[in-house]
């Protein structure tokens, strides 16, 4: 589609509003033994439902579920079909019905729309999500080809079984078309492992240098092991609930503003050129002398059509300006800058400007992957859109502090926590958003959360 | 009547906690139905794409990778040449691929820009160094051919 018809960009609605009251998860890791996938899932559950301040019982809280949605990205990995099914049964919810929702890298944010729709509609009033990925039963390598199986296997696959190439692809042209130094791509690596320092969640804290990220080696040139996100085993889950369920259970719900979804053409090489879909505070000529040819390869229409409908389902005029936090699906540092200019935080070809300005950092306008994100934090597939979601939702609830900042959180997962944590709580957040992400911008979810 | 078992055994990777092999042997098929003529052109050197017949539809370009029926208006599509001269519009260097990769690394990737061809499709760069804007020519693979998308590459022009 290179022109949109009457119907094709209307704003979603929710039949009522949708809340979220609670969230949790495990620890991630790049292997994780200890633990089987449905036994990932109760721990995740459970943290959402126990530790979230409800006003009731785990019981209780049973006894008021009707419907659940389920997240896993790749029935490849786990080797087990219909996942969701032993998962369902783990967790004591048969018979209620149940499905599960795979979109890619963005199946966690689906997750979550295909939940919000089951609450938004009147077909159910409690409602959780759960979403995982056991990634640690192949090698990185096999891995790889199994992620790679997403792309065109007629055309694309076979070329290199890797996704950070087809990423790169995309990076090599973004760098030809808009001058980006290597340090600033740096940057955002540095940003979000150092982050993922004050979570007792994270895969891989790490304290690095923007010369450590310039002299790491190539995976798919232009990007390097650092620019490249984790592959991990974990599981995420939250809650969602109609309004007179979520004052039932707790007395701080979020609400779910918007959550929106957008699509692209699976291979990147079917992307035609078409006039850009401009966002609402973008003025009329804004791209009138643009050079080149959008979307192209350095733009995800996906992530802008997602960010489109999102922000004019929530009333959001100015994203900069409105919004307290974002998580966007860091995969990789370039597409973590295209993702600023598919939102609006800068116009296109200026992405760079974001984090350069500092805007980013906790302390700036919109901090960014305060929860150290895919590259410093985790990316177990399926679980990462909710991941994304429930840090959203702790940092509105000015829960920050209490499932990072506890000497015992860290305890539980075999960590000490760190003498220099940072308090990485935004102060008085009250709107965030998280973007899911498949493909090279196949699907996208855009949430926006919004302190009831 | 007793049963034994006739299959070997998992072996044990770790004990506790309890970790053992998951081996796999077997193999799938892979079907291209209609896109059968794409991969025999291929053998005979010639690089076939799509095109929509509907005089009605906005897309009168070239597809490649082809498609059966037009995205645009779904009607069928016809087969046509297209061209075999075009330029790179962007590349990477595969340096770590995922496994079951059949070409020695490194393997410099290229998304390629054609004349007429409305798509800008994945391929490899057989010989040299790429450079976006570099004109760049067909190579196709007719001996020991792997009758998959390796089998056409592009070579300095
Ligand atoms: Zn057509």
């Amino acid at each position: 589609m290179i022109t949109f018809g009457e119907g094709n960009l209307r704003i979603p609605r929710f039949g009522k509003p949708v809340y979220i009251v609670a969230g949790g998860m495990t620890d991630f890791r790049k292997t994780y033994p200890e633990k089987a996938t449905e036994e990932l899932a109760a721990e995740a559950l459970n943290m959402a439902s126990l530790e979230n301040d409800l006003k009731v019982s785990m019981p209780e809280f049973k006894r008021l579920v009707n419907f659940c949605v389920y997240s896993q990205f790749a029935d490849h990995f786990g080797d087990q079909l219909l996942a969701a099914a032993r998962v369902h049964d783990a967790l004591g919810f048969d018979p209620l019905g149940n499905f599960e929702v795979k979109t890619g890298g963005a199946t966690g944010g689906h997750a979550v729309l295909a939940g919000a729709m089951a609450v938004a509609s009147g077909y159910a009033d409690v409602v959780p999500v759960v979403g995982w990925e056991r990634m640690d039963e192949v090698s990185t390598r096999q891995g790889n080809s199994y992620i790679a199986s997403a792309a065109c296997k007629n055309f694309e696959s076979e070329l290199g079984w890797m996704y950070a190439s087809y990423y790169a692809l995309m990076a090599q042209r973004y760098l030809y078309e808009n001058q980006v130094p290597r340090e600033t791509l740096a940057k955002i690596t540095v940003k979000n492992h150092r982050y993922a320092c004050s979570s007792p969640f994270s895969q891989n804290p790490m304290k690095l240098t923007e010369q450590e990220v310039l002299e790491n080696k190539m995976v798919s040139d232009p990007l390097s092991f650092l620019e490249c996100c984790l592959m991990s085993t974990g599981a995420a889950a939250l809650v969602l609930a109609d309004e007179a369920m979520a004052f039932k259970l707790t007395d701080r719900p979020v609400r779910l503003a918007a959550i929106c979804s957008g699509t692209h053409t699976l291979r990147t090489a079917d992307r035609r050129p078409m006039a850009v879909l401009r966002l609402p505070h973008e003025p009329e000529n804004l791209y009138r002398d643009r050079k080149w040819d959008w979307p192209g390869f350095s733009a995800f229409l996906a992530t802008r059509m997602a960010a489109y409908l999102a922000y004019q389902m929530a009333g959001i005029g100015n994203p900069l300006e409105e919004l307290d936090l974002l998580e966007t699906h860091d995969a990789f540092t370039i597409s973590d800058i295209q993702t600023y200019e598919d939102i609006g935080l800068r116009p296109y070809g200026r992405g760079r400007e974001f984090i350069e300005s500092g805007e980013a950092y906790l302390g700036g306008k919109l901090p960014t992957n305060l929860s150290g994100g895919l590259l410093g934090a985790m990316h177990a597939v399926g679980a990462t859109g909710i991941f994304q979601i429930v840090e959203v939702l702790w940092q509105l609830q000015d829960k920050w502090a209490k499932f990072h900042a506890d000497p015992k959180m860290w305890e539980r997962f075999g960590k000490v926590m760190p003498g220099d944590i940072e308090n990485l709580q935004v102060p008085n957040a009250r709107r965030g958003a998280a973007i899911s992400h498949a493909g090279t911008g196949s699907h996208v979810t855009m949430a926006i959360l919004e302190r009831a | 009547m007793s049963v034994e078992l006739v299959a070997p055994g998992c072996e044990v990777l770790n004990l506790s906690p309890l970790v053992i092999e998951n081996v796999k042997d077997y193999f799938h098929v892979h079907t291209y139905g209609g896109l059968t003529r794409f991969f025999e052109g291929l053998r005979a050197s010639r690089l076939l794409g799509t095109r929509c017949t509907n005089r009605a539809c906005e897309e009168h370009r070239i597809w490649l990778p082809p498609r059966a029926y037009c995205p645009d208006c779904l009607r069928p599509m016809e087969w046509v040449e297209a061209p075999q001269r075009g330029e790179i519009f962007t590349h990477t260097t595969v340096e770590y691929p995922g496994s079951n990769f059949k070409l020695s690394t490194p393997c410099p990737l290229i998304s390629v820009s054609l004349e007429g061809v409305c798509t800008k499709m994945m391929s490899y760069l057989k010989d040299g160094r790429p450079e976006i804007g570099m004109k760049i020519r067909a190579w196709f693979r007719t001996e020991n051919p792997t009758h998959t998308i390796l089998d056409l590459a592009w070579v300095p022009a």
